[in-house]
């Protein structure tokens, strides 16, 4: 039984314990949309407000992009007397990988975060809701302890569907791993597994490369750059994103397809040894474009080569700040 | 016609070698003064350490006119800056494979050690690297058409 | 020829006896769903779909345009578009939305002649709306689902035939092409299309929008910023997918051997936007960004050309990462 009030009840009162007991300025976490299948952020200072709080399976925000707004590490704050913000925050397992991402890269102060850890059970992905509903929208949508979703339509009708068969595609491949380093874990249990790791990137890999050559044009030819998959992601921070800058010019601006591709391919490159695949990205797209494919790429090649998982433990070096002997097997060109 | 598929046009490959400033160079000049030819397909750029190569130089490189690039560092443990080539190890195995995902043939990106006392053997892994990367003709995928 | 009615199976003789001199773009099914394409014959046109993802303003205004070349000598070669194409099936929202693109680009000066040329190259052919969307607003803003602005040919969707009727000369003028396989309507067709017409006009979202223009003049300083601004991510989406958006910049790259002049969109919401080459930017921080969009879109065009620039599409509510609602944000204007 994973009760979604239940659990909404457990993070307000402890958005309140917070705010009342002066540990925290602020709570971080979700509320109702303007639409019957949307969640969104929301920004808590007060103990009435707290009450705004929710929990259910259409929380698919990463709200850790937030954080570096709050609580920045200095000395990029300006010379005023001013006493840090201290920050709590509802997060899922791969949201607390991305905390602690943000704390391992000095983007955030550890000291200023309080983690709310949620056991999550995946969230949907309302296209596929909107695709198996065939153009119906959903007025009223509830979820029951059961994981049964009950949906009503505009025109009335209600229909009932097992969680399962909308679950966003990262949920589908959950890392699962997650930091022990949390401070308020709310009861439940997370969902325990979920088969096919990287079945995707496999099934790609196996493909020809001429091929994943015209998947990869065709996906990156929607781009319209408009860099909201650079926005929602909580490891894009740079204050200046090399996309941006033009002395030297990095990439043209504009939607020339070598100019997407560079975009593109340099975006999941840096990413490399950082995303922590919440997919924050692929929902923020307004195209649809297939990022998990390449994003997911990424995250494979560095914890098959190197071992390791983003996010796991702020003391832990990044991958690429390290060398291993067994680096490089099969790169170098001999003779 | 979208701008990635045009080739450089020439019939002659043009390749870009990334050599670092301590073994990599002085094995280029070694090679020079021993008079061991290599081809003249090779754009020579030169940095302090394969370390400071950032994986995005290739994709440029590929993006405006080289058919294929080559990055030269010292053997690992000889680096002048001790680690450079050993981090510069996980950076291009990466690329190369994020590379190849996609569908660029990875044989136009390549990586090599070279020791300083090399002179013959750099310019044999320039001629090797120029022969594979004529094979795979000119580079279509990523460039930036001439408009 | 003022209307006509043709069965929806015969749509395909309508491009066939424009024997190639239109290019014609239409609602054609894809893998994403449905988008406004080049059609071929007729046969891959659907007429399921509310609204396409994108706003037709690029086939107007696109994302990239080149706008000269040049290397060692600077030869602008100013080649303004010839090719003449019709748009069928936008919705009367994006049709009306290109004359507020007008304001800007033909009736202002200077006149952009690219924009000129293709809007006297194109006909309009607009499709009213039988089922509006829970997103859609246009009746708030002094649109409508049958509303005739910006259409050179209203079409309506009468289930298994299609009414055609011209809203200008233009219009008029297609419709001579297409007499002979246009019947006259007859009282029941006028009436059913009445009928829809109506029932499409009662379901639209309507909220009160009386008024924001002058109040919004007042609310400079107003807290509503910051607190709506909370969870915006700065990403753009919305501006890039809105149809009366209209800034663009203007970038020089190399290309091959050459140089280029790149116009492409941009974004008020972009941090960058506002940078200025002192390296001040007025606009650093998100609430400024978002008060701007808001002011610019209700208040500065309302001043400037007299109409506010939304025509209440509802697309940005659609695809807001955080489910930032425009609608709850006129309401908080209006009070």
């Amino acid at each position: 039984m994973y009760s979604m009030e239940k659990i909404a009840a457990e993070i307000k009162e402890s958005a309140r314990d917070l705010i009342s007991g002066k540990r925290v300025d602020l709570v971080i976490g979700y509320e109702k949309g303007s639409l019957a299948l949307r969640s969104r952020p929301c920004f808590v200072s007060s103990v009435e407000d707290a009450g705004k709080l929710v929990w259910n399976s259409l929380c698919t925000n990463n709200l850790s992009v937030y954080l570096p707004r709050y609580v920045q590490k200095g000395p990029q704050k300006r010379k005023e007397d001013v006493k840090p913000v201290r920050v709590g925050i509802v997060a899922k397992g791969c949201d607390v990988r991305s905390i602690v991402g943000l704390v391992k890269e000095k983007q955030i102060s550890r000291e200023n975060v309080v983690i709310i850890r949620v056991p999550c059970r995946g969230v949907i992905d309302r296209a596929k809701v909107e695709t198996q509903l065939k153009g119906n929208e959903v007025n009223e949508y509830k979820e029951d302890s059961s994981e049964i979703l009950h949906l009503t339509t505009v025109a009335g009708e209600e229909k009932t569907f097992s969680k399962e068969q909308f679950l966003a595609d990262a949920c589908l491949e959950c890392e699962l791993a997650e930091p022990e380093d949390v401070d308020i874990r709310i009861s439940g249990t997370a969902k325990q597994t979920f088969p096919n790791r990287y079945e995707r990137v496999r099934e790609f890999e196996a493909k020809s490369r001429e091929e994943r050559w015209q998947h990869f044009k065709k996906e990156i030819s929607k781009c319209i750059r408009c860099n909201a998959c650079r926005q929602a992601c909580p490891n894009c921070f740079c204050k200046s994103c090399f996309a941006e800058q033009g002395k030297p010019r990095w990439v043209g601006a504009g939607t020339d397809l070598s100019n997407t591709m560079f975009y593109h391919i340099g975006r999941i490159f840096h990413q490399a040894g950082r995303c922590v695949e919440c997919d924050a990205c692929v929902r923020a797209c307004p195209m649809g474009i297939d990022l998990r494919l390449f994003t997911q790429k990424m995250v494979k090649d560095v914890a098959e080569a190197f071992g390791y998982i983003a996010g796991l433990s702020a003391e832990e070096k990044p991958p690429l700040c390290e060398f291993g002997d067994a680096d490089g097997q099969g790169l170098i060109t001999t003779l | 016609m979208d701008s990635t598929e045009k080739g450089s046009g020439d019939k002659e490959p043009r390749v870009v070698a990334i050599v670092c400033s301590w073994c990599s160079s002085i094995s280029a000049e070694l090679a020079g003064s021993g008079r061991n030819q290599y081809p003249a397909n090779v754009r020579v750029v030169r940095v302090p350490c394969a370390g400071r190569v950032d994986a995005l130089y290739i994709v440029k490189a590929l993006q405006n006119g080289a058919d294929g690039v080559l990055v030269f560092g010292c053997n690992p443990g000889d680096c002048h800056y001790l680690s450079g080539n050993l981090l510069a190890r996980r950076r291009f195995a990466l690329i190369k494979n994020l590379l190849e995902y996609i569908g660029v043939e990875p044989e136009r990106v390549q990586f090599s050690w070279i020791s300083g006392s090399e002179g013959s053997r750099f310019a044999a892994l320039v001629e090797k690297v120029v022969e594979d990367v004529k094979k795979l003709g000119p580079a279509k995928k990523l460039v930036k058409a001439d408009v | 020829m003022e209307q006509g009615i043709i069965k929806k199976a015969d749509a395909g003789e309508l491009i066939a006896v424009l024997g190639g001199k239109y290019i014609v773009y239409g609602p054609v099914k894809d893998d994403e769903g449905v988008s406004l394409s080049k059609v071929g014959d007729g046969e891959d046109i659907t007429f399921e779909y509310s609204n396409f993802n994108l706003s037709p303003k690029g086939l107007f205004f696109p994302q990239s345009e080149v706008i000269y070349t040049y290397d060692d000598s600077v030869e602008a070669k100013e080649s303004l578009p010839e090719e003449r194409f019709i748009v069928f099936g936008i919705r009367p929202c994006d049709a009306s939305a290109l004359l507020r693109l007008d304001e800007v680009y033909k009736k202002s000066s200077p006149e952009d002649p690219y924009y000129i040329r293709r809007r006297e190259n194109a006909v309009i052919i607009s499709m009213a709306c039988k089922k509006p969307c829970q997103t859609c607003f246009c009746t708030s803003v002094g649109e409508g689902p049958a509303a005739k602005a910006g259409a050179d040919v209203i079409a309506f969707d009468l289930d298994d035939s299609l009414f055609l009727e011209a809203c200008t000369k233009k219009g008029e003028q297609l419709l001579d092409i297409w007499s002979k396989l246009l019947q006259e309507p007859d009282s029941a067709v006028l009436e059913s299309k009445q009928r829809q017409a109506a029932s499409a006009n009662g379901k639209v979202y309507a909220l009160n929008s009386e008024g924001i223009t002058q109040k919004l003049q007042k609310k400079f300083e107003s807290p509503i910023w910051k607190e709506i601004s909370q969870r915006c991510l700065s990403c753009g989406a919305c501006t890039f997918i809105c149809p009366t958006c209209h800034c663009f910049g203007i970038n020089d790259e190399p290309c091959g051997s050459k140089n280029r002049r790149v116009r492409c969109w941009d974004a008020c919401m972009f941090k960058e936007f506002g940078g200025e080459a002192s390296g001040h930017n007025p606009r650093g921080m998100i609430d400024q960004r978002l008060r701007q969009r808001i002011m610019h879109k209700f208040l500065y065009t309302a001043e400037n050309f007299g109409d506010v620039f939304c025509v209440g599409c509802g697309r940005c509510i659609n695809r807001c990462p955080v489910n930032i609602d425009i609608r709850e944000i006129i309401t908080e204007g209006t009070q």
